[in-house]
């Protein structure tokens, strides 16, 4: 039987060790079914789930809820929406309770007095051209300089296939403002023309993403393995899709068999009692999704997968370190 | 009793292969005392499977709380043994 301390060297070892237990319970919640955009691709309203459940206006009654969460088990709470800082009082309530993560498009600061260690990942869709094409705006004036410097903060860069040759220079541009980047592909839930990509786009990406890691390791969290998963989908001989994908809800996950997944992972809507299919748009083909966290969990999820070569337990402690610093489990 | 733990410890070892589909082990080759997250490489899930088929052999109630203190197949016998 092939085991860790067989597979790694010391320095290795004492890397695997540090995450292994980390024991991550995530959930995702919609803290508000409103947002300050409207951008073409996002899947909340894509696939109509704005609509799907009324938002609870009431704080005591989100309070009450993540107390609930929090003896559940759930000790990452992924804030989505909508633009969860609309409402503060709701991301607060979260967290003052639970170690918490804030996705946003950076239009609103989040006040650091009130939320000094607050992760928050800002959504940036390609450069300037695809943001005004996408999201009606181009965000990044507006977002570094609510967050230049600030170190509980990054830059979730969303690339589109007509970022190609291109990214070196958005990396740069977050860089200058002090900030780290994790990428992810573009999912076009939409269908938005010359969005969708094509094999031989996949295959340039996956080389520019492994120079962006090379060249700016200190600014850029993420691992060539990630790369090469998201931009092929493979796992080994597995496919990424829905009898694959770990972030389906858990309680309502109806697949058999049923594979490697997050334990008690729910997406909870703004109503706090519908749960949505899974971390993605219900609508979505996941033949096609390119979701990191999606992706990056499939990885995490399968750790015994790994532990067959040292080259593969590398990759995997990678994947999940990069995992672990975006959600602050580990320092940078 | 000793020997109790001892069966029991075969019988954990041979149910941690089947339901994780382990190569290259037997029940009788498996260490006891091998830690089974840092070395077998066993996550939550994994240990939720097993946690569900040992219940049902031996009648018994594993408590997810008390998964962190169940960190090789020794632990985990006796365990069991203590709650037959």
């Amino acid at each position: 039987m092939k085991t860790v301390s067989s597979l790694l060297d010391e320095e290795w070892h004492k890397r695997y060790k540090s995450i292994s237990r980390l024991n991550i319970r995530s959930s995702i919640y919609d803290v508000t079914n409103r947002c300050n955009l409207r951008c073409k691709g996002c899947f909340f309203f894509s696939s109509d789930e704005d609509k799907v459940a009324k938002e609870e206006m009431d704080l005591k009654k989100w309070e009450v809820f993540i107390d609930r969460e929090k003896e559940r088990g759930v000790n990452l709470a992924i804030l989505i929406g909508g633009e969860p800082t609309i409402c503060l009082d709701r991301v607060e309530a979260f967290y003052s309770r639970l170690p918490t993560f804030c996705a946003t498009n950076g239009l609103i600061k989040v006040p650091r007095d009130r939320f000094p260690h607050l992760m928050v990942g800002i959504s940036l869709w390609g450069d300037e051209e695809d943001e005004k094409l996408l999201r009606g705006k181009d965000t990044f004036p507006i977002s570094s300089r609510n967050y230049e410097g600030d170190s509980h903060a990054y830059y979730l860069y969303t690339i589109t296939p007509k970022q190609i040759g291109k990214t070196e220079r958005i990396v740069n541009r977050i860089r200058d403002v002090g900030l780290k980047i994790h990428m992810q592909l573009l999912s076009n839930d939409e269908g938005v023309e010359e969005f969708f990509w094509t094999h031989e786009e996949l295959k340039d990406i996956r080389a520019e993403m492994d120079d962006m890691l090379d060249k700016y390791p200190d600014v850029v969290i993420s691992s060539n393995y990630y790369h090469e998963v998201i931009t092929t989908g493979k796992m080994f001989d597995r496919q990424f899709g829905w009898g694959e994908c770990p972030s389906v809800t858990q309680p309502i996950d109806r697949r058999d068999p049923r594979p490697k997944h997050l334990m008690g992972f729910i997406r909870w809507a703004s109503d706090l009692k519908t749960m949505h299919r899974c971390c993605t748009s219900e609508t979505r083909d996941c033949s096609t999704c390119k979701d990191g966290a999606a992706h990056m969990s499939w990885v995490m999820v399968n750790k015994r997968a790994h532990i067959r070569s040292e080259q593969d337990l590398k990759n995997w402690i990678e994947v999940y370190e990069m995992f672990a610093k975006l959600y602050q489990f580990i320092p940078w | 009793m000793a020997k109790d733990v001892e069966n029991i410890t075969i019988r954990i070892a041979e149910i941690m292969i089947n339901e994780l589909k382990l190569e290259d082990v037997t029940p009788e080759t498996f260490d006891p005392e091998i830690d089974l997250v840092d070395e077998v490489g066993i996550d939550s899930m994994d240990l939720a499977t097993i946690a569900l088929v040992v219940q049902d052999e031996y009648g018994i109630r594993i408590d997810e709380d008390d998964y962190q203190k169940l960190t090789t197949i020794r632990f985990i016998a006796e365990y069991v043994q203590e709650r037959m």
